[in-house]
């Protein structure tokens, strides 16, 4: 028992240490461009934070139009600084809220399906393989649709009542096959490592194993995976919005708001309607971009080849 | 070469995901909220008239019965009569006359993005870490930063509005008549040897078309940057430059062929993508492909079309990626293993 | 030019005076005594059979017409479809046998020369010579085949159960039995006498289909067989076009055009911008911001007509209690504003309402003040009634646009702020439009956003349609039904039930005398204006982008687009 416990620490240290020999953060911090999208990302947190705390969604989102009529369709000038939509609402204080929205909801979506796919895939490639073809065969099902489309037709089928949960949930089934495909694969990688055998050989349980060897080397590629599909998932959010299946109107999410102002404000001149919230979202959704793509190429080429 | 086991075992991996994708569809139209019979009844229809519709549409047999005749159906490309959007015409009627709206535009998208995303895939490696290089990957990083429904209607603006260069709506002006052979606008009217409406057709599709090409460009030059990165890094690669060869010549020999390899996957899976893509480009520039069609079935709870039209992309989706993963094993055998 | 072209001028009129004669003198009903009086019918009549006169020297139309929209058609048969859409393009295919005069809510005589109604018999003389685009002649057998089609499942040629459309026995159920004594005389027995009945025969669901069309195996969807003024060329699905050309051998008023393009534009937007740079002549589906591109264009015009129709916001008294109290439903209809809702959020596009009908129906009362937007009095309302603190509710509202409620997401923000002002907590539920006709249908809203356009411009297509509760009985002491209740009207969305209402529209639905009529409509609206069933929101105008180069256009509410008689230059 005791040289066993003794292995496994040292594996895990092994696993740790390679982790953090390997030139991934040093790649990572001096590559300038992945600096830039950190940069951007914290900004954006700190926005979301800063609106969370300090404004009621309650009052941006009603209408202001019964008692301000004057307001409506104000180009930007001081008092709001990016004008004012049909309701008579300033748009300023509802992008830098939408801030919050996108964070919260791209990070439920990006959170539940890393640990789903994490989980299935995980399970995937260390179980029997009937395990395994019934878990990913079910992927592969997933997988056989566009995300985009598959998400509409998740959507058209839930209830309407759920709001953008709908579209969160929709878009969290549709990723977590990316996960698990890409742990299962790097999973593969660390079990053809004789030091696992090893390790079960002396009887260590199964989900030891899991937990101690095959999670910290497959940290590295879920990592990467989670934050390029966080950009993702801001982009998709809003786009299930823009075609009709968001949150409830009026709630000011990017998405929203740009379906609203491109739809109703365009033509008519009023272009800060929908240019504000989508220049934050595509600043958003760059930073992220940026982040996972230096990421990426500071990965092990081996695990790259399993991130798509 | 490609063993034919392998293409067999490919081939035979893709019965059972058809079978799923197929079992997930129909269970989407029984889970979908709202009756189907009420909806084609319409809003003023008695309750028995409701109750007769559903009877002829066979929504009272047993639900086995039902998943048994949808297999049978799907199998032999019957996706069931429309609802709503054209009333009792056949869904693959529908979908013949929209889809290949639709693949004109991947198809033409794709193709900006190869011949745009190749050449600065590898000029940015071959430049690596310059302000080329990293302006390229900004741009590249943007392309696909930047939502369609943002970009398009903006563009629109800009070009249509503003400054009137360009057509913003639909696929050729009213003004022009052609027969509709292929239903792809750029060959019918090619064969209808009208010159006129085959540039009419032309400007209509530049800015979709561009649209997608940016988003395709972006992924495949940013895959194609650090696939031929990789491959300069390799021995021989040194070896052929030791030899004396000018780096560019080198690049260009042994290099390019090489790193090719997987940015074809990535073509392939992106294909697949941008038929998706489709729905929104569609959407923003009021253009009649399947995309437009789905997001109006399921605006109208037109069930049989959202049925054909899901599965439909399911198929080709899933076709494309076989097609990617022969030909990739057929250029680099060893991933037979 | 065949002999229906030349209609002895001074028999049309008779024809078209002698129903006026019978209106007065045997006391039955003839052609447009449900409103416009007979002035404007003989009126309409002259204006067909001049058409018709300076029609038979001409030789065929010049021009194209682009009429631009925002959807294609689903379906050419006039059976399979209730969409406004796919009315357009059959209105100009098919006629019926009899037709709304182009511009007005009153009828004129179509493929009927004459017709009358008097008791439970409805009396059809058909037109001779009127041929159908396969140059066969319009008789008697056609409406019967045209009728069966419809109708009868026990016909041969039934259009089918899962195709019809609603209008079939929605509009004809009154009917008993159809008897063609011979060629051209049709008998329509009735069940029950009832008023609308020859505006029903006026929807363009009556189009009179070509029986050996029927009879054919070609399907009607892309085959259509009629006798309208513009027969079919094509119809590309990919690019949302239909071709109609002039049908030279028309009976009535011949087109001026040789062809009509419907074109499908999807976004507003585009639709108006083609109209200002004159790629498109004629443009519907307008909303706010479009309507100012089109007034600053200089190239077109916009052409309005206030619409019959209506927006309100339903609240279900069969689901929440608090809404069977009369003092709550004035209390809504206090606290929301309507004058915000119409101006701001529409506009312009719309004018406020405060009861069922517009002001252009037979019924309107003048007498009825609007809801002034007042809080405070909202407030006491609520007070007085037991609700001082509030409470809360869903409103249910769909995701697309409708005449009725041109911005149905920004309309119902609104509303939700107007709401919360006086202590109504409100959540907004959006739906597809089918989803949630079937939502409010089974009567699982709190409270919702709806509206309804006319089918035949009748009175009773408002207040009988809209707020008859449809049971025989309402149990006592009561004024809402159950959405179980037998018999119910599913179309009660506010599931109201007002004793003295429903009496008062069952008579009128049998009143043939249109003075009588008239002031029981009038007092009924305004028991639905007191009674407060809904919160009365708005009636949408019609409006149409039409460039400068046609001429001829008259904007309908009802019917048309009347494409036969444009032209362009």
């Amino acid at each position: 028992m005791s040289t066993e416990t003794v292995d496994g620490r040292t594996d895990t240290r092994n696993a740790l240490q390679r982790l953090r020999a390997s030139p991934f953060l040093s790649e990572l911090l001096s590559n300038r461009l992945a600096l830039i999208g950190i940069a951007i990302i914290a900004t954006m947190v700190a926005v979301a934070l800063y609106s969370r705390v300090t404004m009621d969604v309650g009052a941006i989102s009603a209408s202001q139009l019964s008692n301000n009529p004057a307001d409506q369709f104000l180009s930007p000038r001081a008092q709001y600084p990016f004008g004012t939509d049909i309701q008579a609402r300033g748009i300023f204080d509802r992008v830098l809220y939408g801030a919050w929205y996108a964070m919260q909801f791209g990070t439920v979506t990006v959170g539940s399906s890393t640990v789903l796919g994490v989980t299935l895939g995980t399970i995937a490639a260390y179980y029997s393989e009937l395990t395994d073809n019934v878990i990913m065969r079910t992927m592969d099902v997933l997988l056989a649709f566009p995300s985009l489309l598959l998400a509409l037709a998740l959507v058209a089928i839930l209830p309407e009542e759920w709001g953008l949960w709908r579209a969160t949930l929709a878009l969290t089934l549709v990723y977590t096959p990316r996960f698990a495909r890409v742990v299962r694969g790097a999973a593969l990688k660390v079990l053809e490592d004789e030091y696992i055998e090893a390790t079960e050989a002396l009887g260590a349980s199964d989900p030891r194993v899991l937990v101690r060897h095959i999670m910290p080397n497959t940290l590295a590629p879920i990592t990467v995976q989670s934050t390029l599909n966080f950009g993702l998932a801001i982009i998709d959010l809003a786009a299930l919005s823009f075609l009709g299946f968001g949150a409830e109107p009026g709630t000011p999410t990017w998405g929203i708001m740009l379906s609203q102002g491109v739809d109703q404000g365009l033509l008519s001149g009023y272009w800060w309607w929908s240019f504000f919230p989508g220049l934050f979202l595509a600043v958003t959704v760059l930073g992220f971009n940026l982040l996972g793509d230096g990421m990426r190429d500071a990965l092990d080429p081996r695990m790259r080849e399993a991130v798509d | 070469m490609i063993s034919r086991r392998f293409l067999l075992k490919r081939l035979l991996l893709l019965v059972p995901v058809l079978f799923g994708v197929a079992t997930f569809v129909f269970a989407m139209l029984h889970l979908a909220p709202g009756d189907p019979a009420r909806l084609i009844a319409g809003r003023r229809a008695p309750d028995a008239f409701v109750q007769q519709v559903r009877t002829e549409l066979g929504l009272n047999r047993p639900v086995y019965v039902q998943y048994g005749e949808f297999l049978l159906d799907v199998v032999r490309f019957d996706f069931g009569k429309s609802y709503q959007i054209q009333k009792g015409a056949p869904v693959s009627e529908i979908l013949e006359a929209r889809f290949p709206v639709t693949l004109e535009l991947a198809v033409l998208g794709q193709l900006t993005g190869i011949a745009l995303g190749i050449p600065l895939g590898v000029l940015s490696a071959v430049k690596q870490d310059s302000l080329t290089d990293h302006l390229t990957r900004i741009g590249a990083l943007t392309g696909i930063s930047v939502p369609i429904f943002w970009s398009g209607p903006i563009l629109i603006m800009v070009f249509g509005v503003m400054l009137g260069w360009l057509p913003t709506f639909g696929r050729i002006a009213t003004t022009y008549t052609y027969e509709s052979v292929t239903h792809m606008i750029l060959i019918d009217t090619l064969l209808s040897g009208n010159p006129a409406a085959f540039v009419s057709a032309a400007r209509h599709m530049l800015l979709p078309v561009l649209v997608i090409g940016i988003y395709s460009m972006a992924l495949i030059s940013r895959m194609m940057r650090s696939s031929m990165l990789e491959v300069i890094r390799q021995d021989y690669m040194r070896t052929a430059r030791a030899k004396g060869q000018g780096a560019n010549i080198t690049v260009m020999k042994h290099g390019f062929q090489n790193a090719l390899i997987p940015v074809i996957t990535v073509i392939g899976i992106q294909f697949g993508t941008l038929l998706g893509g489709a729905i929104l480009t569609e959407t923003v520039f009021s253009i009649n492909g399947v995309g437009t069609l789905l997001v109006e079935a399921i605006n109208n709870s037109d069930y049989p079309v959202v049925q054909g039209t899901v599965l439909l992309f399911a198929l080709l989706f899933t076709l494309v990626n076989l097609g990617v993963d022969v030909t990739y094993s057929y250029l680099d055998p060893r991933i037979e293993q | 030019m065949p002999r229906n072209g030349n209609i002895d001028r001074r028999r049309f009129l008779k024809a078209a005076g002698g129903a006026a004669v019978a209106t007065t003198v045997a006391g039955c009903q003839g052609a447009g005594s449900n409103d416009g009086g007979t002035a404007t019918e003989t009126t309409s009549g002259e204006e067909t059979s001049g058409d018709t006169d300076t029609e038979s020297g001409d030789e065929g139309g010049s021009g194209t017409l682009t009429y631009a929209r925002g959807n294609d058609s689903g379906t050419l048969d006039p059976q399979a479809t209730s969409s406004g859409e796919d009315a357009k393009v059959i209105q100009q295919l098919y006629d019926q046998v009899i037709e709304f005069a182009p511009g007005k809510t009153t009828l004129q005589a179509g493929l009927a020369k004459e017709f009358e109604l008097e008791g439970t018999t409805a009396t059809l003389t058909l037109r001779e010579g009127a041929t159908f685009h396969n140059g066969e002649e319009f008789t008697s057998a056609d409406f019967e085949a045209t009728y069966r089609r419809f109708l009868d499942e026990e016909y041969e040629y039934f259009v089918g159960a899962d195709t019809r459309s609603y209008y079939g026995p929605y509009l004809l159920s009154v009917v008993k039995t159809v008897n063609t004594p011979d060629d051209y005389t049709v008998e329509l027995e009735l069940k029950e006498k009832h008023a609308p009945m020859l505006r029903n025969l006026a929807v363009f669901a009556f189009g009179m289909i070509s029986k050996s069309a029927i009879e054919s195996s070609d399907p009607l969807r892309k085959n259509p067989v009629g006798t309208g003024p513009f027969q079919f060329e094509s119809w590309s699905e990919s690019d949302g076009q239909i071709r109609l050309s002039r049908y030279a051998d028309h009976w009535g008023t011949k087109a001026k055009v040789s062809e009509v393009v419907f074109t499908e534009i999807t976004e507003n937007s585009s639709r108006a911008q083609s109209l200002n740079a004159g790629s498109v002549d004629i443009i519907d589906g307008l909303d706010a911001q479009t309507t100012s591109t089109i007034e600053n264009s200089g190239n077109a015009e916009l052409v309005t007509t206030p619409g019959i129709n209506v927006g309100y916001l339903a609240m279900n008294m069969a689901r929440r209690e608090e809404f069977r109290s009369q003092k709550v439903r004035q209390a809504f209809n206090y606290a929301v504003d309507t004058q915000a809702l119409v101006e701001s959020i529409y506009s312009g596009l719309a004018v406020r309402a405060n009861q069922p009908v517009p002001e252009n129906m037979t019924g309107y009362n003048d007498d009825l003040d609007m809801y002034d937007r007042d809080v405070e009095k909202a407030k006491s309302l609520l007070q007085e009634a037991g609700y001082g603190d509030g409470f809360e509710i869903e409103l249910a509202t769909f995701r697309n646009p409708r005449t009725y409620n041109p911005s149905p997401s920004s309309a119902a923000q609104l509303v939700k702020s107007n709401l919360e002002e006086v202590g109504i907590t409100t959540s907004i539920r959006t739906m597809e439009f089918n989803a949630f006709i079937e939502y409010t249908n089974t009567g699982k809203h709190d409270a919702c956003f709806l509206g309804w356009m006319t089918d035949n411009a009748d009175p009773d297509n408002f207040f009988y349609a809209l707020l008859h509760p449809g049971v025989e009985e309402i149990p006592g002491g009561q004024d809402w039904v159950s959405f179980d209740a037998e018999n119910f009207n599913t179309l009660n969305v506010a599931a109201w039930a007002n004793p003295d209402y429903k009496q008062l529209v069952e008579e009128a639905q049998e009143t043939y005398d249109k003075g009588t009529r008239a002031e029981k409509y009038k007092e009924a609206a305004k028991i639905a204006h007191d009674q407060a069933p809904w919160v009365f929101l708005d009636h949408a105008k019609e409006l149409r982008g039409v460039n400068n180069r046609v001429s001829g256009f008259t904007i309908a509410p009802i019917s048309g687009p009347y494409l036969n008689r444009v032209s362009v230059q």
